[in-house]
């Protein structure tokens, strides 16, 4: 009998290291991540690219990309994703010319889906100076043009150096703020921590417990 | 094995959330005063252990604890797996709450499922018992992967093609699962069998 309380108790022992240790294991080799779906859209002149990932970093290959004007839910375009997550396509006129917002949405495999709303003023700076090159500063030459007939061909040519000039700048910063923009969207996610976990934990005990309390007054009841 | 919100048509949300009632109804009924440690804690196992990633090969997938949890619990497990999905929905918008219902189907089902089928060999104990236990465990994945493609059947995805994607994925955690459930119940016969009740009962 000895040996055998022995051996339950040496059992018991490794069993609750052993179980501790894995799943300390657990959360630290693997930033505990659920298998959501995320998609995040850009504008890059007349063009919007998209990208889909598990988080926090598996690519959704030959994902299922719907857009949609979040509005009225119409489906403008569809498309599929490449073996990077990545997708991307032409700003539909139809879009421009409404100023519609872009709900894009990524349906994967089993069952995962994610979405990202892409408003109107995100992406229609670039669109209208790729795509309308006359609209925005054709109010801008009026004053110098009125100071002398003579200046007028310097003024045209002020005005194609500053659309130019417009196009450049945009060109340059949207450069420069990818990155940036790229980082803000990954802060965005939120990730699994273990406080968060832990904190589930408790939650789960803790309503436990009020079952645990209300049964014990019944049984005293009766 | 978690379902995204947006995905299914609303009679399958809503025949989901009938269907995770009436479990949670039974299981609520079946509760009693000894079996609310055995609940919370694999309660908190299911929550712990389904958001937790571990890189297995090309992709990374997480544990259910399904089959160990029908296996313990019968019935109860509904209600354990429940609360843990309720609290990934709120705190993780893991899941969500619109597909509670058929999230816990899917996982639960199997649960109470396996627990019939193998009870009658587990309390024979043995090499028997051992070899229930993790058919148990395997089970009890498979039978979610199934259901997750019959889920998905009302949207337009063709039914095999989910169901061997979501099995094909999931066959090393099947094996983990087996091996974990063995072990536990060995574990459990050894030092605790009173945990393992539910199947002697």
């Amino acid at each position: 009998m000895p040996e055998l309380f022995f051996r339950t108790r040496m059992l018991t022992a490794l069993g609750v290291q052993g179980l501790l240790a894995l799943l300390v294991l657990c959360v630290l080799a693997a930033p505990a991540q659920a298998h959501r779906v995320l998609v995040f859209a850009y504008a890059e002149g007349d063009t919007i690219f998209t990208e889909s990932k598990f988080i926090p970093n598996d690519p959704v290959r030959q994902g299922k990309i719907e857009v949609l004007d979040a509005k009225t839910g119409q489906t403008l375009l569809t498309g599929t994703t490449n073996d990077q997550g990545k997708f991307s396509f032409k700003i539909p006129d139809q879009a421009i010319a409404q100023k519609m917002d872009l709900k894009i949405v990524v349906e994967a495999a089993m069952g995962h889906r994610g979405e990202w709303l892409l408003k109107a003023a995100n992406y229609l700076t670039g669109a209208h100076t790729a795509g309308i090159p006359a609209a925005g500063p054709a109010a801008t030459p009026a004053p110098s043009a009125t100071a002398a007939p003579a200046a007028a061909p310097a003024a045209t040519a002020g005005t194609i150096n500053q659309q130019g000039l417009e196009a450049a700048l945009n060109k340059v910063l949207e450069r420069q703020l990818g990155p940036i923009n790229e980082k803000l969207t990954d802060l965005t996610i939120h990730r699994t921590t273990l406080p968060d976990i832990l904190g589930g934990i408790g939650y789960i005990l803790g309503l436990f417990g009020v079952a645990a309390y209300f049964l014990s007054k019944r049984q005293k009841n009766t | 094995m978690h379902i995204s919100e947006g995905v299914l048509s609303p009679a399958v949300l809503g025949g989901g959330a009938a269907l995770a009632a009436v479990g949670t109804a039974i299981g609520l009924k079946k509760l009693d005063y000894e079996a609310i440690p055995r609940v919370a804690i694999l309660s908190a196992a299911f929550f712990v252990a389904t958001l937790i990633h571990v890189p297995l090969g090309p992709v990374a997938e997480h544990l259910v604890l399904n089959g160990l949890m029908g296996l313990l619990l019968g019935w109860l497990a509904v209600p354990a797996i429940l609360i843990a999905l309720f609290l990934q929905a709120l705190l993780f918008q893991f899941g969500g709450l619109t597909v509670l219902g058929v999230n816990t189907v899917t996982m639960a089902a199997p649960a109470v499922i396996c627990f019939y089928v193998f009870r009658p060999l587990l309390r024979r104990g043995g090499v028997l018992g051992m070899a229930a236990a993790f058919a148990c465990g395997a089970t009890a994945i498979m039978l979610s992967g199934v259901l997750v493609a019959a889920a998905l059947l009302f949207t337009g995805q063709g039914f095999l093609q989910v169901a061997e994607l979501v099995l094909v994925a999931h066959i090393p955690v099947m094996i983990i699962e087996g091996i974990i459930t063995l072990f536990v119940f060995l574990f459990l016969e050894k030092v605790r069998p009173e945990m393992l009740e539910g199947i002697y009962a």
